[in-house]
This record gives C-alpha cells, structure tokens and sequence, in this order.
C-alpha cells in the first residue's frame, strides 16, 4: 500500500467505508507495534498501546491535514499517545546512576563480549531521563532521521539534536563506567 | 564508544511481529466504535443545573435594571437617554466586561482541552 492508497483508504472511511481502515491497520501495524515495544520493552503491553494508537486514528481521521503525509500524523499520533501512556503507567526503570555495575567475572570467558556491551547499551537508554530516551527511542526507529523524530516529538529540530547529543554522552559516561572493571580484568589475564 | 558504535547497537533493535489477530482486534474495536449510539445527553443531572443557571441570570439581570426602573414606572427615559444607553449601563452596572473575559478564557481553555485530549497533530 503506497501515500496515494492510504489517502484512499482515508477517503473512504470518512465516506462511511470503515472496512477500508483495514488496509491501513495491516500496513501500520507492525510499525506502530514497534514503536510502542521500543517505548514499553513489553510485547503485550506493545500491542494494547498500538490498538488504542488505531483507534484515536480513527477516531481522528478527519484532523488529518493532507499537507503532511499520513505516516507523519500516524507517527506523531502514536508517539504523543505513547508517551501519556508510560507518563500515566510507567515502565519500571532504574535511575542511570543506581544501574548495578557487575559484581560477577564471567565463568567461561573473562572477555567483554559484544553481545553483552550490546545488552548493556539498550538497558541504559531505558534509564535514561525521559526527554533524552524518548529522543533517541524515535531518532533510531526512524533510522536516524532528525526531522521525522522532530516530527513525531512535535519539537524544533535544534531541540531534538541537543537531546540527542546530551543523550549519547550521557550513555557514553555510564558505558564507559559500566565496562571499565571488565576490561581491566580482561587486560590483567 | 564512538557515535557509529551506538549507533550499530541501537539501529539494531529487536523487532516484534504483531499477533496473528491484531488487526481483527483493531477492526472490533473499530466496529464498537462506529457502531456504539451516541451517548445521550444526561438531562436529569443538568436540568437542577441548568434551573439554577437561569434562576441566577435572571436575578443578576433584574438586580442591575431594577435601580434605573425602580420609582419612575410611568416616567419617559430622560432625554437623549436611550435604550442602548440603559443597556450599556447595565452592562457595566453587572460588570459586564469581566463576565464576557471569563466567557472567553473558559471556552479557549475547553477548546485547548479538547485538542489535547483529541491528540490532534499534523
């Protein structure tokens, strides 16, 4: 389904049509799902979240400005929705500072594995505070674009890239914290 | 850890697949909205409301016309004075302006309200 199909689709809801909404919810879904799992980490939860995201589109079809594309008002929709959502029942998160520095040697190899430092990586977006997460939880998901992540956080691209920056030094600081005592031991073998 | 490094790890997102019946549980619920009557309007709790309301309006009303009636039933308005004029003093007698003010602050913050809540974008 292209731009022109959703437009389509668009029309004939609002005409009266409302099987046609089942052309958009296929081509959504899994984008929609997926933001919401990015912002939730709960598959379950994810899929609640994307219902309701379909309904209040539906509900709104008739806001949709047509100078913006339906991805855009779909994103932004789904993004404001989700984020009152984890406002009003937050996902459990540990503050940056009070994530636990591992106590344990590894048992079979003392070296840092990718898959580890990659683990540690997305634990900490998590623990970020809420204005860089929410940043770089859309900067990714619309693969890297700013203006798309501007977009959907309805806030100034310059805004955007600050979060961003302060973000991913704020990871960095922590990793870094994080990694150092497994790779001296490393070194130390 | 360099930029391209964070960024390797966090394009690299664990993707979901939505359940086999997503999209028939958005269209049920699509279909319970479309279909659900409309929610009537509630006029046993607004009407105690809705006496009151026009009780006070016209009390309020009464209270600033009476002084410039009151003792000269039968009298002509003064010269020159007429009935936009009684008007206009009454307005100010009740205080008009701020009441107009009140009108329009209360219904830009429902509007506002209801533009948040519709979580109207784009």
């Amino acid at each position: 389904m292209s731009a022109a199909e959703d437009q389509a689709a668009v029309e004939k809801v609002l005409s009266g049509d409302n099987s046609a909404f089942e052309g958009i919810a296929r081509r959504w879904q899994g984008p929609l799902v997926n933001l919401a799992y990015r912002f939730c980490r709960d598959p379950s939860r994810a899929e609640e979240m994307a219902q309701e995201a379909f309904l209040r589109a539906y509900r709104s079809l008739s806001q949709w400005r047509r100078e913006a594309a339906f991805s855009t008002w779909l994103f932004a929709l789904a993004t404001n929705l989700y984020r009152s959502e984890l406002r009003r029942i937050p996902v459990r998160t540990v503050p940056l500072d009070d994530v636990m520095e591992p106590m344990e040697q590894p048992a079979i190899d003392v070296g840092l594995q990718a898959g580890d430092r990659d683990r540690a990586v997305r634990r900490l977006v998590f623990a970020l505070p809420r204005k860089y997460r929410e940043a770089l939880i859309l900067f990714y998901f619309h693969g890297m674009d700013v203006a798309s992540t501007a977009r959907s956080l309805a806030l100034p691209v310059g805004t955007v890239k600050a979060r961003l920056s302060r973000g991913r030094e704020m990871l960095r600081s922590k990793l870094s914290q994080q990694l150092m005592p497994l790779q001296l031991r490393k070194e130390a073998r | 850890m360099r930029d391209d490094d964070l960024d390797r790890i966090l394009s690299s997102q664990q993707e979901i697949i939505p359940s086999s019946g997503f999209v028939d549980a958005v269209m049920d619920a699509v279909r319970r909205e479309s279909e659900a009557p409309p929610m009537p309007f509630p006029w046993k709790r607004a009407l105690p409301g809705l006496f009151a309301a026009c009780f006070t309006l016209v009390s309020v009303l009464v209270a600033a016309i009476t002084p410039f009636t009151r003792g000269t039933p039968t009298r002509a308005l003064p010269t020159g004075l007429s009935a936009l004029d009684l008007i206009l003093q009454a307005w100010q007698t009740i205080g008009g302006n701020w009441i107009a003010l009140a009108l329009i602050v209360s219904l830009a913050s429902v509007k506002l309200s209801m533009r948040f809540v519709s979580g109207q974008v784009g």
